[in-house]
């Protein structure tokens, strides 16, 4: 990085793959853009699916905590994601069987509490295991916490769900009345379809304020923790973990730390989601949310956070954009199977093709077959490239 | 219900889960990963049973309430199971080159393939064999336990396909060398075996068992896109209790694992109160405290890298 930007030495330093995706992306803008301005995607649904994006964005960032840097295969990341939720509707929802109607930073604080004992829970039997029983093991487990929701009505509702949550800003001094005191705009630049920003609108954004603020204060500590000697030894764990041993560390304490660590952040996402669906029941801690995120990670790179964060938007375009085969009414297709497909065909063509990854961590040498098995696709740099996200043991 | 029904319960149950645990100890030991695959290698093999005996309907006579044309359709099960695991082994598994984190990945995104696929083909809903129920056998009744003629079907059919697979293993050529290839794949190819004929074939194998078990499902209960993976947990805590890559431990685990399963509401005798939506979870603890005190399961020989079958 140099000190001043120059736009140019800095495109010249991008690779190959982070080009293309800059110039698909500002295409993909663009059209957003035009898709807002001409009316044909509303503003308020545009900045839900952002704010989801970002959720998942968030559960990325978490999961790439565990895999990403220190190897954890941790296949229960829709129960933190339901904890963080649950948590955050027990508190505060209309009909909580529990304690509803407490300012929604209880449910935040509740939702890391519990998390973060979870966590500790699950991991003193599971992370002392070998890699593949860690999966299988945080899968069943996960599958039990459901079970747990879904049966315990007189503390969860049971499958009928937790519902009348506010919005996480609701009887906060000034932004709690924001939506409805902000006055109903309609921009006309085209004529005849006026962008409408009314209270909805002002509603998510508010959301997606609070989205980015949790999104900003992840992808900070989470970067910061990386580059400090504490991530060092994180990556040494995921590729040696003898190696980690052998220098005196303990490394199931390190792996602890990372999958709490990790947890916290899954947490986080749920309480957003609580806060931005204004609903939580049992369907949201179902298995396949796992897998999405997992699907957002390997997609945009193990242990890359831009890739994490490019992950979740491409998760809710698959999930959102698959809704829209419902409306095609020539073609006999239903939405659910065939988000089921495309992110199953997504796994496989991407462990196929591109194990690393979109955008794998590009600058740290950090895998043992980063170095010399693959020739450097820049060697004017002279610094091997990483291809990292190698899945092997 | 008596403790005795219960345990009828659980020995029907059991078989199902048997089959699929053998199967899946079978491709993990040659193989070598976990394949999350295989609770959705069952639904294929349910499916295709499904329609195969839709197509033959009550062929010939009937054998313990079942028409022959419905292990005709077990057989189509079990035949469709197999060409399905050896297409996608030859085009998804074989041209990877990842370590076994990464087989088990994309494993998961075969399972989801398999599952949308037959989610557009069939859509959500029960499906159910056009066979009558059966009343529980008057005979046993007596003795306190009520099971149908199908139940009976159900565990006779799997005692078969498990002697079966033990016969194969210990007498035959093949099953000679699946056991080498498992216990140590190089030294099995130095040895002039051609391994990679016998990954194939324990492919062929487990999968083929997972479309019996698949079948055996849709009698037992009734066919949805997620019956398979619906018991893919249970089936993993099975053979993890038996040892992985264990066939004789995944044969012990499965049973175990079943009878648990269908006992988990008798724990409420005892004042601890669980219901049978639990019985899973039950399962899936027990298999967590065993991989705590003994990590290699029941039958796992100690050694970290090459279990034997």
């Amino acid at each position: 990085m140099t000190d001043r930007f120059d736009f140019g030495a800095y495109w010249s330093n991008l690779t190959n793959a982070e080009k293309r995706l800059t110039m698909a992306l500002s295409v993909l803008v663009f059209g957003l853009v035009i898709a807002l301005l001409t009316g044909a995607l509303g503003a308020s649904y545009f900045l839900f699916l952002f704010g989801l994006a970002g959720m998942y964005a968030l559960l990325s960032l978490g999961l790439n905590s565990q895999w990403g840097f220190t190897g954890l295969i941790n296949f229960s990341v829709a129960a933190f994601f339901g904890i963080g939720a649950y948590g955050a509707a027990l508190m505060t929802g209309s009909n909580s069987p529990i304690a509803g109607g407490f300012n929604p930073i209880f449910g935040l604080a509740i939702g890391l509490v519990l998390a973060a004992i979870v966590a500790v829970a699950i991991g003193i039997p599971t992370l002392r295991l070998r890699a593949d029983y860690l999966a299988i093991a945080t899968l069943g487990l996960a599958e039990v916490l459901r079970l747990v929701l879904q049966n315990e009505r007189q503390w969860t509702n049971g499958s009928a769900g937790i519902r009348g949550i506010p919005s996480f800003f609701d009887g906060w001094p000034l932004l709690g009345e924001f939506p409805q005191s902000m006055p109903g705009l309609e921009i006309a630049i085209v004529p005849g379809s006026p962008v409408v920003l009314g209270t909805p609108f002002w509603r998510q954004l508010l959301n997606v304020t609070l989205l980015l603020g949790f999104l900003g204060a992840a992808f900070l500590i989470l970067r910061r923790a990386q580059r400090s000697p504490w991530g060092r030894l994180q990556r040494t764990i995921r590729a040696d973990e003898d190696l980690a041993k052998a220098l005196g560390k303990n490394t199931y304490s390190y792996k602890m730390q990372a999958f709490v660590l990790g947890s916290l952040i899954m947490a986080l996402a749920g309480v957003f989601y609580a806060h931005l669906n204004l609903f939580v029941n049992p369907g949201d801690l179902d298995p396949i949310t796992t897998f999405y995120v997992w699907v957002a990670v390997i997609l945009g790179g193990s242990g890359s956070n831009r890739g994490a964060l490019l992950g979740g938007f491409v998760v809710v375009a698959i999930r959102e954009g698959s809704r829209f085969a419902n409306d095609i009414s020539w073609l006999p297709l239903d939405a659910a199977p065939l988000r089921l497909l495309m992110i199953g065909l997504l796994i496989i063509l991407v462990m196929r093709f591109r194990p690393q990854g979109i955008l794998p961590p590009q600058r740290e040498l950090i895998w043992p077959s980063a170095i010399g098995r693959e020739a450097p696709s820049r060697p004017d740099r002279g610094v091997p490239q990483s291809n990292g996200g190698e899945t092997d043991e | 219900m008596s403790v005795i029904e219960f345990a009828a319960n659980g020995v029907v149950y059991s078989s199902i889960i048997v089959l699929g645990s053998i199967g899946l100890a079978i491709i993990y030991s040659i193989a070598g990963f976990a394949n999350f695959a295989h609770g959705d290698t069952m639904t294929v093999g349910g499916y295709a049973a499904f329609i195969a005996f839709g197509a033959i309907g009550g062929l010939g006579t009937t054998v313990l309430a079942l028409p022959v044309g419905f292990f005709v359709a077990v057989l189509v099960g079990i035949a469709v199971a197999a060409v399905v695991a050896i297409i996608t082994e030859k085009i998804v598994y074989e041209p990877l080159d990842i370590g076994s984190i990464g087989l088990l990945i994309t494993s998961i995104g075969v399972a989801f393939v398999y599952r949308a696929l037959i989610q557009l083909g069939f859509g959500a809903g029960r499906n159910q064999f056009d066979i009558p129920a059966q009343r529980p056998i008057e005979e046993l009744i007596a003795y306190g336990v009520r099971v149908t003629p199908h139940d009976l079907a159900i565990v006779i059919s799997a005692l078969v396909l498990v002697v079966g697979v033990h016969v194969l293993l210990q007498y035959t050529d093949l099953g000679r060398k699946m056991r080498a290839m498992a216990d140590n794949p190089d030294l099995a190819r130095a040895s002039g075996i051609r391994t990679h004929r016998i990954k194939l074939w324990s492919w062929v194998l487990g999968a083929g068992l997972a479309g019996a078990g698949g079948a055996f499902l849709g009698l037992y209960n009734a066919l949805t896109p997620r019956v398979g993976f619906s018991v893919l947990l249970v089936i993993f805590a099975a053979v993890i209790l038996g040892g992985i890559g264990s066939v004789y431990g995944a044969m012990l685990g499965g049973f175990l694992i079943g009878m648990v399963v269908e006992m988990t509401p008798l724990l409420s005798r005892v004042g601890i109160p669980i219901g049978v939506d639990y019985g899973p979870a039950v399962a899936f603890v027990i298999m967590v405290v065993v991989l705590l005190v003994r990590p290699t399961g029941i039958a796992g020989d100690g050694t970290a890298g090459g279990e034997g079958i």
